[in-house]
Order: C-alpha cells, then sequence, then structure tokens
C-alpha cells in the first residue's frame, strides 16, 4: 500500500502516506479499529523519515481518520458514509487536477479533453 | 533550536591544492542531516575533525554540547560513527569485534546485537577480514547502533552496498531513530539514496560549505519553470535566482530557478511571455544545479 511513496513527486511524502491511508478507509480495504503500521516499522520499511510518518499519523488524526493511542498505536476510527463519500470526491478531483496540469504541458486544449474523456468512458478502443 | 553538530569558522590546510575554509555547520538535534557534496570537496575531511582526528587550524567545534577536542571522550561516548574505511580488526571474528567494541560503552544493547546478528545473517564465528562488502557495512553500523547512541556519523555507509544491503542496513538505521531519536548526519554523493529520509541537507564543494537548510525549503524554492516567448524578458530585476537557462527547444525555455516563491508567477504577466510550467526540483538535479551555480561563481 505504501510501496509506490515517490519521494520526487512535488505531494510531501507526509501527504502521500495521509492520502493512501484516507483511499484505504473510503474503499473499505481498512476498516473501524485497524492497527496501522507503527511509525518505527513504516519508517524503517520504507526507508523514510519517522518524521514524516508521525506528521502523516497527526494529519489524520486532525481529519478524524484515526486515532493515537498513547503506548498502543494508530487504530483507524469509524468513518460515517458521508466523510468516505467526500474523501472519494477529493481523490476523483485530485486525479483530475493531475490531468489537466498535464494537459497543459502538453498544450492540450478544453475540447480535446473532453472529447478524449467521452472517448475513454464510451469503451475507448482506438 | 538545540544543535547537535556546531562548527563556526573551521579552517584546516590538507594539502596545498586543497583546504577546508570558514566551515560554519550548524545539525539541529533530531535532525536527519545529508552531507552532500562530490567526491574529494572534503566531507570525509570535516567528518575527521568532529570526532577529533584531525586538529583544526581555526575554528570551533561542539558535538552534543561538548567542545571538541577538549571534551572528545564524553563526546565519543554518545556518538556512533561508520568511518570512511572499515575500522574493523581483521583477525577478530564477528563475536569477538562485538565483545571488543561494547568494552567501551555502557550502555550496549546485548539483547539487539543479538537480534541484529540474526538479522543480518552475520556468524558470530565468522572473521571480520574474511566479510563481504555488505557483511561489513552492516557488522559497522550494528555497532553504531548498539552503543545506543545521541548521534550518528556515517561516511558513505551505503557506498558500493547492492540494494538489498542498503535497504537493511536503513531500515535498521532509520528503525533506531524512530525509538532514540538520534541525531544522524550521513554523508553522501548519491543523492537519491539521501531524498526519502533526510530533513536537513548540506552541501560542500571545495571544501567550503554552499548551502544548509531543510530539505522541505530545499524542494519548496528550487524550482523547473517552463516559459514561452521568453527572449524579450528583462532579467536584471528577476525575483529569482535562475540558476540555468536552457533554450535548445525552440520556443518553450526551460530555466532551473532558486528562491522561488509561488506569487512569483506575477512576474511573468507580461507581454506575450506565458509561464507555463513549475515543476519541484528533485534534489538531485538541483544539487545538480547548485553546484554548477556555485561553480561558475566561484571562478
Amino acid at each position: 500500500m505504501f510501496a509506490d511513496l515517490d519521494p520526487k513527486s512535488p505531494i510531501p511524502l507526509y501527504e502521500q502516506i495521509a492520502v493512501r491511508v484516507k483511499a484505504a478507509v473510503s474503499t473499505g480495504e481498512f476498516r473501524a479499529g485497524d492497527l496501522l503500521p507503527s511509525v518505527r516499522e513504516l519508517a524503517g520499511r520504507h526507508r523514510i523519515n519517522p518524521a514524516t510518518v508521525t506528521q502523516a499519523y497527526r494529519a489524520l488524526e486532525v481529519e478524524g481518520f484515526v486515532e493515537l493511542r498513547q503506548g498502543a498505536g494508530t487504530f483507524v476510527k469509524s468513518v460515517p458514509t458521508e466523510t468516505r463519500a467526500r474523501e472519494r470526491g477529493t481523490q476523483a478531483r485530485r486525479l483530475v487536477r493531475d490531468m489537466l496540469a498535464n494537459a497543459a504541458r502538453y498544450g492540450l486544449s478544453r475540447q480535446e479533453l473532453r472529447d478524449a474523456i467521452r472517448h475513454e468512458l464510451d469503451g475507448g478502443t482506438r | 533550536m538545540t544543535l547537535a553538530i556546531q562548527t563556526q569558522g573551521l579552517q584546516y590546510r590538507a594539502s596545498r591544492e586543497f583546504a577546508i575554509e570558514n566551515l560554519s555547520l550548524a545539525v539541529p538535534a533530531g535532525a536527519l542531516y545529508g552531507f552532500l557534496g562530490p567526491n574529494g570537496c572534503g566531507k570525509t575531511t570535516t567528518i575527521r575533525l568532529l570526532l577529533g582526528r584531525l586538529r583544526p587550524d581555526a575554528g570551533t567545534i561542539t558535538l552534543l554540547g561538548h567542545a571538541i577536542p577538549e571534551a572528545l571522550p564524553a563526546a565519543l561516548a554518545r556518538t556512533g560513527v561508520i568511518p570512511d574505511r572499515p575500522h574493523l580488526h581483521r583477525y577478530l571474528t564477528v563475536q569477538e569485534s562485538l565483545d571488543f567494541h561494547r568494552a567501551f560503552f555502557t550502555e550496549w544493547d546485548t539483547v539487539w546485537a543479538t537480534e541484529l546478528l540474526a538479522s543480518f545473517r552475520l556468524r558470530p564465528g565468522q572473521k571480520a577480514g574474511g566479510l563481504s562488502k555488505g557483511e561489513t557495512a552492516k557488522l559497522m553500523l550494528l555497532l553504531a547502533l548498539c552503543q545506543k547512541p545521541d548521534l550518528l556519523i556515517l561516511d558513505e555507509p551505503m557506498d558500493g552496498l547492492d540494494p538489498v544491503v542498503r535497504r537493511d542496513v536503513l531500515a535498521a538505521l532509520l528503525e533506531y531513530v524512530s525509538a532514540r531519536g538520534a541525531t544522524v548526519l550521513v554523508s553522501s554523493h548519491l543523492v537519491h539514496e539521501l531524498e526519502r529520509f533526510c530533513d536537513w541537507i548540506g552541501v560542500m564543494d571545495r571544501g567550503r560549505l554552499v548551502v544548509e537548510l531543510p530539505m522541505s525549503e530545499f524542494r519548496g524554492g528550487n524550482k523547473r519553470l517552463r516559459v514561452s516567448s521568453a527572449q524579450s524578458l528583462d532579467m536584471t530585476n528577476a525575483p529569482f535566482k535562475v540558476m540555468a537557462r536552457d533554450r535548445s527547444a525552440g520556443t518553450v525555455e526551460t530555466w532551473m530557478v532558486r528562491g522561488w516563491l509561488p506569487e512569483m508567477t506575477n512576474w511573468f504577466q507580461r507581454d506575450g511571455v506565458m509561464l507555463r510550467e513549475v515543476a519541484d526540483l528533485d534534489l538531485e538535479d538541483g544539487f545538480v544545479e547548485l553546484l554548477r551555480a556555485f561553480r561558475t561563481s566561484d571562478t
């Protein structure tokens, strides 16, 4: 789940971690009460700064996705359906934003993009 | 901010051709500090000065609050070291190396040493002289970690290691840092391996410090811009520093800039000029451009 963290990405690593956890919660891969990997484990396994993992877990706590229990670890909280839906919406918009940024780089017009999206949604063979 | 390592105005002449000049480092306590620079830039000499193995011609050094070289033993008791060349005794076995090393440290962690021996797949009976390069690196890290240091000074600890060993070594290091909150100064000329975990970087070149700053600032302020129709731009009042400007790709130029802030996009709002893209430079690109700019201004 954290295997594709990308230190070269403009998105900070802590945010990449938080986004992956939120995605897993919103799709049901993580359920209420599940224990997240410890800071030590995650930092060691993925060779990232422990402070980065802590920062991600704190951000998730502020947003209500996890609960930090002193000495026990970081647990997934029960997240209301609306929050999960909102998170899925955020993810969809993030994908579109990335696509728009790439499109701007290639100088594609909005109409060309719309055509391409329609084409792909319709099955997309060539 | 408490500093784990501080040097001020350090001078050391190593040879007629090479000297450390006016070096002032400040490594915050708890930082994972990447000490970068090309081969021969003075990283190893600096580390030897920090550890009291060379005496500076001028300037001061403080490690964990202890003045070097006056209070060297007190500082070294809390400092784990991987030197640039293995410091193991070839004729001792792995177990004898552990026993020898731990005699110098009161906090030695026997339980963890046993665990690490197993997870690193080091055989206690093997002679240190017969270890492979990867095994040697693992043993040196094990020795440095099990003395429970508050500061780790690692000189190219992963140089020449295969990816599997590199991961094992880094995992052990980062697990220790998580648990202990120790400060790490790790030198390397391989930039990308530090990118994942360092939160501070110091860059040296030609015996001098080029920059020292938090990684987030380094990444945030160094950008690659793509600008079209920029030929007519008057650059004299640019609010950022252009490190490199590539005009080889037609009307769209690629710029590498330092000191970028988001509001600077406004600066491009003028006749026909268009700022097409602002992308982060990764650490390696930023490092290369920084050195290039430093050397140009240096000559």
